[in-house]
């Protein structure tokens, strides 16, 4: 494409003539980014209790319903959420651990599933990377536990696992839990919804409609 | 709906001026009542969860400086994001123009020998008009966001850039959808409406392999690309398909991952008053086994990059397309967003618009303002749009004084007589005699001014004015201090 490659050029020309008297060269730029003021909350002030309370609270002002529960009875509290759901096929993750996958119900191991095949199971169980609480956010970074980004997509019903060790109260906080950025990242407030049509919120449009958090109190 | 035909296309270069395009609007009461209750809601929603944040005005400041630095290192940014994209397998486009990046488009689609496209709202693709022109080499784009397929079936025109068919109500999405999707017994009930667009869509997510979005940011660091969006159409667009083409202005970018935590925190606020939007999806290049296996980012200029030559106009890019200045805005509520001509309408696009046009079109958008500053009060990234809107109406001003027909047109002579004679006070002060006399033949017994002749009576036909005080305020102040002596 030498239009295109002709264009670069062009482009790039354009804004170097446009910015000659701001842009800084590469070591200064730098500098003056680290400089840059961002006097907004880093860390909230919330106590860890108060995180864990907003967490829910804002998880069910999405309409998304939270269970809580221990790391020891965990795999009944799965079983007892998956039998309320009143569904049978579920997709997962390669990554879950097995003692997830409760007796009783027929799992799909996701190794690359065809749509089609994700598409006609009843629902998907995955864990995740981090909860926010200030705005009842769940993000996956699609790891094995957490899936291809697909799998939490397509089917009508989502159980999410998060862990309260993974529960931060702002999102500069989740951004302060990794130094490599992850490749995919997926951020879910509440289920899928619009307001489209008379700015009227209808929950669950194309991604899945209903959502379900288990609350792992994992920590000491 | 045949009150749309009234409407132009939103295509600036053949948009009549806005005093003239929102003529059909004001005489059309329920579209100015569906416009007014949706601006009511969001601005509601805004207003309350903008006042739980205790930082606002912290992450309005950091964001506005972010954007600004991007928009002085532009040319660096662009090149890092072009590498680190093409690094994890991403195909990095420039197009200078809209024609260069509808081919572009094209000769992508061609080569996957895709018919259909699937879409996710795009500010950009709108821009660049892309969907006749698919139409035109017969290739059929669906959009696949509530409001935008309202659109598409209705054969309408987008009215806001968040939420595009806020001029339509129920009734109207109902009668739309029963007639292009054939069920009759359709009820007019949100909830129904929603559902009839998921049965109509899921299909095309699953069988069309091609997709289309733009890109709410660019993350220069990594090479990702972030979508912002609430109803899962957008993860539809970008999971499913095996080849995914993004258009997105060269302005989008931010220097780092770690920025999207305050441009997040920001923008779902502002555009719907939610503390977060339902869904985003930062991905980056191609990632194996998960999502497209081709991906294609179009970086477009089309006039962006001469705005950032200009110093006072320079801001207008750091917009993040957020709509809080047009459902703040006291002439967007009464007018709707058809009257602006463009498909961006409201204070942003009052001022982005002739700008993308180079100052060769909608020259009257820079007028379709009261100048009251609202839109700069809810900018998060604090564009200061009255400063722009003036600059750009002393352009257009500029750019009239250079034609010969200006030497007959009253408005301009008679501002150029005001100013010469504002220059010197004994000509301001004869001047003012003989208006107190001239203007007494038109003042009635209550001492009001209600209609005048010739360009005066611009000025009189919305509004009184007062007749000249028989003492002028110079005398008057003179006379007091005489007096206090």
């Amino acid at each position: 494409m030498t239009t295109a490659t002709g264009s670069r050029q062009y482009i790039l020309d354009h804004i170097k003539k446009a910015t000659v008297s701001t842009a800084k060269p590469a070591e200064f730029r730098t500098e003056v980014y680290e400089a840059l003021h961002r006097p907004y909350v880093h860390k909230g002030q919330r106590s860890r209790k108060e995180t864990l309370e907003l967490m829910i609270e804002r998880l069910r002002e999405y309409d998304a319903g939270v269970v809580e529960t221990t790391p020891d009875k965990l795999a009944a509290t799965i079983a007892a959420q998956l039998a309320e759901s009143g569904r049978k096929v579920f997709v997962v993750p390669p990554g879950l651990p097995p003692e997830w996958l409760a007796a009783g119900f027929e799992f799909k191991i996701d190794k690359g599933l065809a749509h089609a095949e994700i598409e006609k199971t009843d629902g998907v169980m995955t864990a995740s990377f981090c909860g926010v609480a200030d705005s009842g956010t769940i993000v996956l970074h699609h790891s094995d536990s957490e899936g291809r980004r697909v799998i939490s997509l397509l089917p009508d019903f989502h159980l999410c696992i998060l862990r309260t060790s993974q529960v931060v109260e702002t999102l500069p906080e989740y951004f302060a839990r990794f130094t490599v950025p992850p490749l995919l990242a997926t951020t879910i407030s509440g289920p899928s919804a619009t307001a489209d049509i008379e700015m009227t919120r209808i929950k669950g449009v194309h991604g899945p409609r209903f959502l379900q958090v288990i609350l792992v109190h994992d920590e000491a | 709906m045949s009150e749309q035909l009234d409407h132009p296309i939103l295509d600036p270069r053949y948009a009549p001026p806005f005093p003239k395009a929102v003529l059909p609007v004001l005489r059309n009461p329920q579209l100015r009542k569906n416009v007014a209750h949706a601006i009511d809601v969001i601005q509601t929603k805004r207003a309350r969860l903008v006042a739980e944040k205790t930082d606002w005005q912290d992450l309005r400041s950091s964001a506005s400086a972010i954007r600004m630095h991007v928009l002085e290192n532009l040319g660096a940014y662009l090149e890092e994001f072009e590498k680190n994209c093409t690094a994890r397998g991403g195909i990095v486009h420039w197009a200078k123009d809209a024609e260069e990046a509808r081919k572009i488009v094209l000769d992508i689609l061609r080569e996957e020998k895709a018919e259909e496209v699937i879409k996710i709202k795009t500010m950009t693709s709108a821009e660049i008009q892309l969907n006749p022109y698919l139409e035109e080499q017969g290739i059929k784009a669906y959009e696949t966001d509530l409001a935008e397929i309202i659109l598409q079936l209705g054969k309408q025109e987008p009215s806001h850039i968040v939420v595009p068919a806020l001029h339509v109500n129920r009734a109207q999405v109902r009668e739309i959808f029963s007639e292009s999707m054939h069920l009759k017994d359709l009820s007019d009930e949100p909830r129904e409406l929603t559902n009839a667009a998921r049965q109509y869509l899921r299909g095309k997510f699953l069988s069309i392999p091609t997709a289309i979005s733009g890109a709410n940011f660019l993350v220069a660091e990594t090479g990702s690309v972030a979508v912002v969006e609430s109803e899962g159409n957008g993860r539809m667009c970008l999971t499913l398909p095996k080849t995914m083409i993004t258009i997105a202005g060269i302005e989008k970018v931010l220097p780092t991952f770690k920025d999207l935590e305050v441009t997040l925190q920001l923008l779902g606020r502002s555009a719907t008053g939610e503390r977060m939007n339902p869904y985003n999806s930062i991905w980056t290049g191609v990632t194996p086994g998960d999502g497209p296996e081709r991906f294609h980012v179009i970086l477009l200029d089309n006039g962006r990059s001469s705005i950032l030559a200009k110093e006072t106009e320079r801001q207008t890019l750091k917009c993040i397309r957020c709509a809080a200045c047009m459902n703040s805005c006291p002439v967007y509520r009464q007018t709707g967003g058809h009257a602006y001509g463009s498909v961006y309408p409201g204070p942003i696009g009052a001022i982005l618009t002739p700008q993308l046009m180079q100052m060769q079109h909608a020259q009257s958008l820079p007028y379709a303002s009261s100048l009251c500053g609202a839109c700069y009060e809810v900018c998060p990234v604090k564009i200061n749009i009255p400063e722009v809107l003036l600059e750009l109406r002393s352009q257009v001003v500029n750019q009239d004084r250079k034609k010969l027909a200006k030497l007959f047109d009253p408005m301009h002579v008679g501002l150029l007589v005001a100013g010469r004679i504002f220059s010197s006070a004994w000509m301001f002060h004869t001047a003012q005699w003989f208006g107190k006399i001239g203007l007494k033949l038109f003042t009635r017994s209550d001492g009001w001014i209600h209609s005048l002749p010739s360009v005066g009576g611009k000025w009189t036909q919305i509004r009184d004015l007062r007749a000249l005080p028989d003492e002028p305020f110079h005398v008057w102040w003179a006379n007091r201090k005489k007096e206090a002596r």
